[in-house]
């Protein structure tokens, strides 16, 4: 099955002091993992509050229409119902009640009119989970229905159905500026890039090659599907648990929303059953926190699973791309249009088609590009991130197209990618001159697993086989930033504090791995306090391949900064210079052997055995926002992705069946701050993406 | 979900007596693997449900039985999976189970329930038919047994009336030499529903002293689901391979047969027209497999 490699190997040194690692860098079993096997783990699923009231939300069963009436008379008189929340009651704590990251474009509940078949309409609430469902059908809704546009070329051609009247962006990301109070269209955002000359390109190509790609929308089908429990929190405030990739995103939107200063909104998470760019934003919090205000109770809003498939999904994309090649297999030009089917509300979807849409023309050295990304607006569900957040839509056009042209060129399709690898120090198509990312190091190594100088047996008969590669690019999202704080408690046992969220991708055991290192303990002796906004520092949310790097570095300054102290305290008690001294082993020691455990600083700083010491850490890597007639940036992210597979397969000719003999996965990683789990994500991730 | 009356009989006769030959409300539950999606998807609400967990044992075990098989309705098909007898008698039997579903559900789904159930794309329905089971139905107003080839009359509907419960199932004991296949094919993931299930078994003659006369089929059955509204026994191919030797020549004959022969339904597996041709070559392929 999969055969996971990661490359370069990793040097285990510590670049600024020379000394060999001993945390990180080594294959470590997750902090949690006993926890997980005994059920004794925290999921929000679980949680139950004094009092608490279930909501079922009542949903539309039409693609797009005004709502004319909504009667929720037989669901009132349900037993054990205790009210019915529609927009109209939404409106009297929430007066604008949009909301999104891109764009504020999404009603708490339907206002006026739904936009896709799902879209909740009223919230049913009652003291039994089971009364809420059945109530929940008794709400009747009278519909004026309108014509729906569910394909993305056709919702942004002209004379298509308008799914919003105005444009409305968030006025977060200062780049969606010039789309403000568009009217009369379905295209939320158009990103472009354009490099060199991409006519000129084109009359050097010998040959020109066209197609069109289109992929369908995916669902994350996490095993625990959203829940949000929202519950007031005295006079003036609220707390929401909620299963949730982005903590702090849901404070600061939920404090907008209801007109409030962030620190009256408390939000924390626990371990998620998965995530998968699934519970991003806002999904049922809004809903939730305006329930649990009207009816001054705790609400508990949690989806079913088949209700997760009109909540979110992967983009649908078509993508036309135009690239010129020379006969001897150099890619001269390259132009990629691409259509992004947002759905019916945009949720982070400007972001995959701007952050995404930039790697159109894959990890290749391109003279000439020219990349137009749409956003379009459908009557489907919304979409958002899922795992790649967008790549996988333009791999899937670019590195099938690759396989075309080489096969028509007669060239290796591994040779032909090999000629035109985007090598370190060249510039990106956007400006930006890369560095550390290795296309030949990944070619090599999938040539080496997949055997591919050896002759293949291609069958006979009616079983017959085939065997092809594929390497793609990502950046990491970009501007962003996380925060971090290190406690060091009385009797010197040590906590990070971090908004991550641990959705499986085992980032309690990698930050706690980096705070282990510069504080010389062991990993398992590092404890990581979960999100909760009450407590733990902002930080952006766990999403795009961002938190390893970003808050791994604010995890390791928080770290540094509470070394500097205990260093500083421990130099003053035993009298030596600071520059004598390390953490190790649960301790500072100086060169002369003179040893202060971390209970004998705390005791030495506070005269008791008591008190808390804290650092901070935090990172935000610099960026230059692209020029929006061009695209053009010369620093447009901290980093570059590249990933390949190589996959056998054996098609029954009589069947049409096609099975997997052989997948195979590489990732230039850098240096794996926990092999074993970097391993543990490489694996379902290629499963993830096979089921796509 | 409206609430219900859950009842769990500890005797055959009183659950016989909870359930009611007017109301679809009521209904007996096992394994619960395909009633409780039914009633989360909303498509069945119950008024009662005859738990038949606590039943005693009449309704379990792997029994021998004059040199074939008698099944507990209440044996879950890990049970039958994994018998010894069952592989004796009916190794077609043990190898379908092995692919049906996954282990999970296995673990919990049992033989009545499977049967009682009438969906198409059951396994066990063709096998046991081409193997000439039948199943014992238990009533207050007494038993009766059904043939297998009788019990599904269409998507969800069998011959069984609604206060009838499956007790156990019978094989017969098998003729020495019968050759028995189940080819089972998914168009999707691999633990789906099947897009077609073929069943097959064929006798032939004992060509014994006379080694100038070619062997023949002396008696050949064959059955198709899942492509079909209902599991379907395919008299055409089994009179193109009667009388005949097997081979490939014969073995095509018949898939040709049952391909002209069976009304394929399209769904998400398969429009009619690619199933018809996936009956044609799991046909062939279940009869040279068994051979």
């Amino acid at each position: 099955m999969a055969d996971t490699i990661v490359v370069p190997e990793a040097p285990v040194a510590d670049a600024d002091a020379g000394r060999a690692l001993r945390e990180v860098g080594r294959s470590m079993p997750r902090l949690e993992s006993t926890a997980k096997v005994d059920g004794s783990v925290e999921y929000i699923h679980n949680l139950r509050l004094p009092g608490m009231l279930y909501g079922r939300i009542h949903r539309s069963s039409i693609a797009h229409g005004r709502i004319v009436r909504i009667d929720a008379s037989a669901a009132l008189a349900c037993d054990g119902v205790h009210a019915v929340i529609t927009a109209d009651d939404v409106a009297t704590i929430v007066p604008n009640p949009y909301y999104g990251p891109a764009f504020h474009d999404q009603p708490i509940l339907a206002l006026g009119k739904v936009r896709h078949v799902g879209e909740p309409v009223a919230v049913v609430l009652a003291t039994d989970p089971h009364v809420a469902e059945e109530a929940a059908d008794l709400v009747s809704v009278e519909y004026e229905p309108f014509d729906a546009v569910f394909d993305e070329v056709a919702a942004a051609a002209p004379g298509a159905p308008i799914i919003h009247d105005e444009l409305k962006p968030a006025g977060m990301f200062t780049d969606l500026e010039h789309v403000a109070g568009r009217r009369g269209t379905n295209v939320a955002l158009d990103a472009r890039l354009r490099t060199g000359d991409i006519e000129k390109g084109f009359a050097q190509a010998d040959q020109v090659f066209e197609h069109t790609f289109r992929t369908g929308k995916v669902i994350h089908a996490t095993f625990e599907p959203m829940v949000s429990v929202a519950e007031p929190a005295g006079p003036g405030g609220l707390t929401i648990h909620t299963a949730s990739q982005s903590p702090s995103f849901v404070r600061s939107e939920i404090a907008r929303l209801l007109g409030w200063p962030e620190n009256r909104v408390r939000v924390r998470t626990a371990f998620l059953g998965g995530g998968f760019g699934a519970k991003l934003y806002i999904k049922l919090e809004a809903m939730a926190a305006v329930c649990a205000l009207l009816v001054r109770k705790p609400v508990r809003i949690a989806l079913t699973m088949d209700e997760q498939f009109y909540t979110i999904t992967k983009h649908g994309a078509t993508v036309l791309i135009r690239t010129g090649v020379t006969n001897d297999g150099r890619i001269t030009a390259r132009q990629v249009e691409t259509y992004w089917n947002g759905g019916a509300y945009a949720d982070i979807g400007p972001r995959v088609t701007q952050k995404s849409g930039f790697t159109a023309a894959g990890p290749y050295d391109i003279e000439h590009v020219a990349l137009d990304n749409y956003a379009v607006y459908t009557n489907d569900p919304p979409a958002g991130a899922l795992r790649g957040f967008g790549i996988s839509q333009l791999v899937w056009a670019y590195e099938r197209q690759a396989d075309i042209i080489a096969r028509a060129l007669g060239i290796d399709p591994l040779e032909f990618r090999r000629r035109n690898a985007l090598r370190n120090g060249r510039k990106h198509a956007t400006g930006t001159v890369v560095y550390g990312m290795e296309v030949e190091a990944v070619l090599d190594r999938l040539a080496e697993k997949m055997e591919w100088h050896r002759p293949f047996d291609r069958g006979s008969g009616t079983i017959r086989r085939g065997r092809g590669i594929a390497i793609g690019v990502k950046a990491c999202v970009s501007p962003t930033t996380s925060t971090a704080a290190v406690h060091v408690y009385g009797d010197g046992s040590c906590a990070v504090h971090t908004s991550t969220v641990d959705m499986g991708q085992a980032s309690d055991t990698t930050l706690a791995q980096i705070a282990a290192e510069v504080l010389g303990l062991p990993t398992p002796d590092v404890r990581i306090v979960h999100p909760d906004t009450d407590v733990t520092p902002y930080d952006m949310a766990t999403l795009g391949s961002r938190s390893t790097f970003h808050m791994g570095n604010a995890v390791r300054r928080a770290a540094e900064d509470v070394r500097a102290q205990l260093l500083r305290i421990a130099a003053g008690a035993l009298g030596v210079d600071m520059g004598d001294l390390e953490c190790r082993d649960g301790a500072v020691l100086s060169r002369a052997g003179a040893k202060l455990t971390f209970r004998e600083v705390m005791l030495a700083r506070f005269a008791m055995q008591a008190g808390t010491i804290v650092g901070v850490g935090s990172y935000t890597p610099s960026y230059t926002k692209p020029d929006p007639r061009t695209g053009y940036s010369p620093n447009i992210t901290p980093f570059w992705m590249l990933g390949g597979a190589g996959a056998e397969v054996e098609v029954d000719c009589e069947t049409g069946r096609v099975t997997v003999t052989k997948l195979v996965n590489v990732a230039d990683v850098g240096r794996a701050i926990n092999p074993a789990s970097v391993e543990r994500q490489l694996c379902p991730a290629c499963s993830i993406c096979r089921a796509s | 979900m409206k609430s219900f009356e859950l009842v769990e009989p500890a005797t055959i006769d009183e659950a016989v007596a909870l359930l009611e030959p007017d109301d679809p409300g009521v209904r007996a539950i096992a394994g619960a693997t395909a009633l409780v999606p039914m009633m989360k998807a909303r498509l069945f609400q119950p008024t009662r449900l005859v738990s038949l967990r606590r039943l005693d044992g009449a309704l379990r075990g792997v029994h021998e039985h004059e040199g074939g098989l008698r099944l507990g309705a209440l044996a879950t098909l890990t049970e039958l999976e994994r018998s010894s007898r069952v592989r004796a008698v009916a190794p077609v039997m043990s190898r379908a189970l092995r692919t049906l579903s996954n282990v999970r559900i296995r673990n919990v789904a049992t033989l009545g329930g499977h049967l009682a159930h009438g969906d198409p794309h059951m396994d066990l329905p063709p096998v046991l038919m081409t193997l000439g089971a039948r199943v014992r139905a238990v009533s207050r107003r007494g038993e009766r047994w059904i043939d297998l080839n009788d019990l599904v009359l269409g998507y969800y509907q069998t011959t069984m009336a609604a206060d009838e419960l499956i007790a156990e199932v019978h094989v017969p004991a098998q003729p020495t030499g019968a050759r028995t296949w189940y080819e089972k094919f998914t168009a999707l993931s691999a633990d789906d529903w099947p897009t077609v299930g073929v069943a097959v078994w064929y006798r032939t003659d004992a060509a014994g002293s006379d080694t100038t006369r070619p062997t023949v089929m002396t008696e050949a059955r064959v059955a198709v689901s899942a492509a079909t509204e209902r599991p379907v026994r395919v008299p055409a191919a089994e009179s193109a391979l009667t009388g005949a030797a097997p081979d490939d020549a014969t073995f095509r004959k018949a898939a040709d047969a049952a391909a002209d022969a069976v009304e394929p339904l399209a769904d998400l597996r398969g429009s009619a027209a690619y199933k018809r041709e996936m009956i044609r070559v799991h046909v062939r392929r279940a009869l040279e497999r068994a051979r």
